[in-house]
């Protein structure tokens, strides 16, 4: 029984990793292939000549484009904190709101902010663009990030919202009589068994930021500003397109969230540990 | 008293930045939608009412690009779904490396766009991309196949691009949606003698529905907007245009504003429509 | 403890959050100048932004058109005008600038223009019609394209002409003596290097749905037979069907790179470099990229020359260059001009040659470039330089971007098998005639 346990697991575990890493692994012989060698007719999976000059371009400091990707990735980075600092409090606050009390209107306000998810960015762009330059919001993390969390509010606000609804209300009503407010109540009973929703959503919101495109395009696209997405695309120019070194680009690109994915997976785990309690 | 205010108070950061930041742009883009305003006639701008409506519903370019959205968004919710489900499920099993596995799960998600379209480019290349290198090299086929060459085949190859770098998304909600579940139940399940496959069907599916619905929802919006894969793997072509597409060329190519946000506006209320009907679904609390 | 770091937590992110918000302000409205949107610096010519005695600029352009620090603090120190760079890439400035306009602003000072846009650029009135002296329009034929109704909207920096190459050491091994005179040689000596297995796809043609096929179609009817617009904006039906039929021709007999139909214009150009193709008829940049060692692996068989015409060689070549443009909602219209003046002049053309690789538009400069050596493998850069004319007869129509997408979508058709030639034409016919009577 355990045995045939194990070999599927192994089975859905190699399927999983040749589909989620196998076009990684293509992006990254892309990499260390010579610019003309990109477009032979060989069956050849890899180049006769392999180059790492795209890498060492990219990673020596002082390079034009290394700095550009640097600078591209910390302002990835920036951006994420700004949209995580802002978005989460605001998720939670609304989550407990809409979930946790009655009032009038809740039903409404809720429908209202999960149908603002369809909206695309186009429909937006241009009226927030006037709205940015008659503020001077313009190439502003802060700013910026208020429109990603303007985009991912609904979204995570109902899944933490869906997720405190399942903690018993016994639990904060017992705290209350013990003499809690309301927000020592929040922070006390609902957060610590929240962990998991709000690891989830702000991984959620991270992952979002760091491939957002069009927005910073129109909002933010000033060097000091420009996330890695659009730092990546301008490698590519009108007349000279340069396949390996984005390749290479997006390989190191991919890098900060990776990373982060694997660090969160670490605190799901002990939140999970903690959530326990609930049961 | 307080206690009534307590929860407007709590919703008003939420509701300023909706409303500043996304009610007021739509009532605005709709309004320049009801003009003809074409940016290379800068002095001929003027209300036409639903006249540019009219124009774009009548037009076959339109159709053409709404049944090409119709079909990448069946495709890529189906596959996603069932797809982010079931790795969902493979990740929630608690090993060794599931933080490894789950870093990996993610960068489909990673890839900034525009590498994203390169790489499976350069994959279904109609010259010596990955696929073709394969398929000739098994000896499947004599010459490069075309892949990008005919609508559905394109098509196809979009959706599943697409879907590869939405499952990670599907499958984060899912396993939050795992998490949420009260581990007391599955005890209680147990200890009343219930058997796998019945405890996944009346505890396990049944609390990630709601999670299940959402996941939807954003993957449709995501298939309805998709723009930079379409770009990326057919350039501006009318063979894979999708709304989407058809909307930024009629705004930023074509420089009709007036057109371009009725177009996009059409494009919200499709997918709008679309959201309410799973909200529907959706608003049917779940039982304990 | 933990409900202690937590409420703290929660303060300190929102007063966080707060204060990156009003210092994100001001470091913002510090960097703004003028009446330009949120332009901010990558170089400046001095610290702090000060206004010098000159004023300050804001230039938008991609990165091959960015001056050197150098080059810029000689500028500054000259005139005293501070100038603000902001690299955009190529695709987007377009975008930026649509989407600027659409808001009433100036995106920047001084602004890239490309030949496609200045037709629309003109019709939305976003651009400041330049002084040129006479001596000037004489020497920089490309100009031209910059001209609507005697305006001269945009001087051009970086010339792009179409210039014919060709692999010799392939027309050696296929026993080919001599160079390709008119359209009709190039297609019988493709097909006899087709044939005696030198070459399978030797013919370069671009036929993915972007620009760069339209573009192709146009100045390969205009190399062929002089004319590709009628006067009042039509289609010349004798000249544009001749071309399209050629290049129907070409992919009939698989002359052309099937993976041509789906990839970029640029791959389909590259193909030379690989010695995968041996004809092309495309940039000038290929002069250096045909002696990069990075680029190229066929080095010493590509040489240019004169593109072939219907008869013989062709007696007009077009040019697809890139120009600096003053934007009407500037706030510094007279150091804009400067600016552009400085950077189009005889010196520095020379100066961006060797930092930039721009191709001077001042022929004197080219010439004097090809004389001293700096540009090699010039082979018939120079006389092509001098056929140099615009096909358009009004200028670039207000409606070329529309165009253009029919008429590469109906070349793209045409190549995947989806209509012949005919139909292809009387698709493109329709649309370019119902936007010119527009």
């Amino acid at each position: 029984m355990k045995f045939s346990k194990k070999i599927g697991y192994f089975i859905a575990l190699v399927i999983f990793l040749i589909l989620t890493l196998g076009p990684f692994l293509w992006t990254f012989v892309l990499s260390i292939t010579p610019e003309y060698a990109m477009m032979e007719k060989t069956t050849r999976l890899l180049p006769e000549v392999i180059t790492y000059d795209n890498y060492r371009e990219l990673l020596t400091s002082g390079t034009q484009k290394g700095s550009i990707l640097i600078t591209g990735i910390r302002n990835a980075l920036k951006a994420v904190g700004a949209t995580l600092l802002l978005g989460i409090p605001i998720a939670m606050m609304s989550a407990y709101a809409l979930s946790r009390m009655e009032f009038k209107g809740r039903r409404l306000i809720k429908n209202l902010l999960l149908i603002t998810m369809v909206i695309p960015v186009m429909a937006t762009i241009i009226p927030l663009f006037r709205l940015f330059v008659a503020r001077q919001w313009l190439d502003d993390v802060f700013w910026l990030s208020t429109v990603y969390v303007s985009s991912y509010l609904p979204m995570t606000t109902w899944l933490m919202s869906n997720y405190f609804a399942t903690i018993p209300k016994e639990l904060e009503e017992a705290a209350q009589i013990d003499g809690c407010g309301r927000l020592s109540s929040f922070l006390r009973i609902i957060l610590p068994t929240s962990y998991p929703i709000i690891l989830s959503a702000a991984l959620i919101m991270f992952l979002n930021t760091w491939s957002q495109f069009q927005i910073p395009l129109i909002l933010a696209s000033s060097l000091e500003t420009k996330p890695v997405a659009i730092v990546v695309s301008e490698f590519m120019t009108k007349d000279s397109v340069q396949y390996g070194l984005t390749a290479a680009a997006g390989m190191i690109a991919v890098l900060p969230p990776a990373i982060t994915a694997l660090i969160f997976r670490k605190f799901l785990i002990s939140g999970m540990m903690g959530g326990a309690v609930k049961g | 008293m307080r206690k009534k205010i307590l929860p407007y108070l709590l919703l008003s950061p939420m509701i300023l930045i909706m409303g500043v930041l996304v009610f007021y742009p739509i009532i605005a883009t709709f309004s320049y939608s009801l003009k003809k305003w074409k940016l290379t006639a800068p002095n001929d701008i003027h209300m036409v009412g639903l006249r540019n409506y009219a124009a774009i519903l009548k037009s076959d370019s339109f159709w053409y690009s709404f049944q090409n959205t119709l079909f990448i968004l069946a495709v890529v919710v189906l596959l996603t779904t069932v797809l982010g489900f079931l790795t969902s499920i493979f990740l929630n099993i608690d090993v060794k490396w599931s933080g490894i596995l789950l870093a990996v799960a993610m960068l489909p998600w990673a890839l900034p766009p525009y590498v994203n379209g390169i790489l499976w480019k350069f994959v279904f290349s109609s010259g010596y991309g990955f696929m073709n290198k394969a398929v000739i090299g098994l000896g499947l086929a004599g010459k490069p196949i075309e892949w990008l060459s005919s609508r559905w085949s394109l098509l196809l190859i979009v959706s599943l691009v697409v879907t590869w770098r939405s499952i990670p998304f599907t499958a984060l909600v899912c396993l939050a949606g795992r998490q949420s579940i009260p581990g007391g139940l599955y005890e209680a399940a147990r200890i009343d003698g219930g058997n796998r496959r019945t405890i996944f069907r009346t505890i396990t599916l049944p609390l990630m529905l709601p999670f299940l619905a959402i996941g939807i929802t954003s993957t449709s919006v995501t298939a309805i907007n998709v723009f930079d894969e379409i770009i990326a793997l057919s350039g501006y072509s009318d063979l894979g245009k999708n709304i989407l597409v058809e909307s930024y060329m009629t705004t930023f190519s074509f420089l009709d504003f007036g057109k371009g946000s009725a177009v996009t506006y059409l494009v919200m209320l499709f997918a709008g429509i679309l959201g309410i009907f799973y909200l529907r679904s959706l608003n049917k609390e779940v039982e304990y | 403890m933990k409900k202690r770091l937590i409420s703290t937590l929660l303060i300190l992110s929102m007063t966080a959050a707060m204060a990156a918000g009003c210092s994100g302000k001001e470091s913002s409205s510090d960097s703004n100048t003028g009446g330009t949107g949120g332009a901010s610096s990558d170089t400046t010519a001095s610290d702090d932004g000060a206004d010098g005695e000159g004023g300050s600029i804001t230039f938008m352009a991609p990165d091959w058109a960015i001056p050197t620090d150098d080059q810029l603090k000689a500028f500054t120190d000259e005139t005293g005008i501070e100038v603000t760079v902001n690299e955009v890439g190529w695709d987007d400035i377009r975008d930026k600038m649509v989407t600027a306009a659409a808001g009433g602003q100036a995106v920047a000072d001084v602004v890239e223009v490309d030949w496609s846009w200045v037709g629309e650029f003109y019709a939305a009135d976003w651009l400041e019609p330049l002084d040129v002296s006479d001596e000037v329009k004489a020497d920089m034929p490309t100009l031209e394209t910059f001209t609507k109704d005697g305006n001269v909207l945009a001087i051009p920096y970086a010339n792009d002409y179409r210039l014919s190459y060709y692999n010799t050491k392939q027309y050696e091994d296929a026993e080919i003596k001599e160079e390709p005179q008119t359209w009709d040689e190039v297609y019988a000596n493709c097909k006899t290097l087709k044939e005696k297995g030198v070459c399978d796809y030797p013919f370069a043609l671009p036929l993915n749905a972007e620009e760069k096929t339209s573009t192709y179609l146009m100045w390969l009817a205009y190399t062929m037979n002089g004319i590709v617009f009628n006067d009042d904006g039509t289609l010349n039906k004798d000249s544009v069907l001749a071309a399209l039929k050629y290049e129907e021709q070409l992919i009939k007999d698989e002359l052309v790179d099937p993976a041509d139909k789906t990839s970029s214009g640029m791959d389909a150009y590259k193909r030379i470099l690989s010695g995968s193709a041996n004809f092309l008829t495309g940039p000038t940049s290929f002069v250096s990229k045909s002696t990069n060692e990075e680029d190229c692996s066929v080095i010493g068989q590509i040489t240019p020359i004169l593109v072939p015409g219907k008869d013989a060689k062709a007696t007009v070549t077009m040019a697809l260059p890139e120009a600096l443009g003053v934007t009407k909602f500037s706030e510094n219209k007279d150091a804009a001009k400067k600016f552009i003046e400085w950077y189009t002049s005889a010196e520095m053309q020379e100066a961006l040659n060797e930092t930039n690789t721009a191709i001077p538009t001042l022929n004197s400069v080219l010439k004097k470039l090809i004389d001293d050596g700096k540009i090699q493998n010039a082979g018939a850069m120079m006389e092509q330089a001098e056929l140099i004319a615009s096909p358009f007869p009004g200028g670039v129509p207000s409606y070329y971007a529309e165009m253009s997408n029919a008429m590469y979508n109906a070349i793209n058709k045409m190549a995947l098998g989806e209509m012949t030639a005919d139909e292809a034409y009387a698709e493109m016919e329709a649309k370019v005639a119902e936007l010119a009577a527009e």
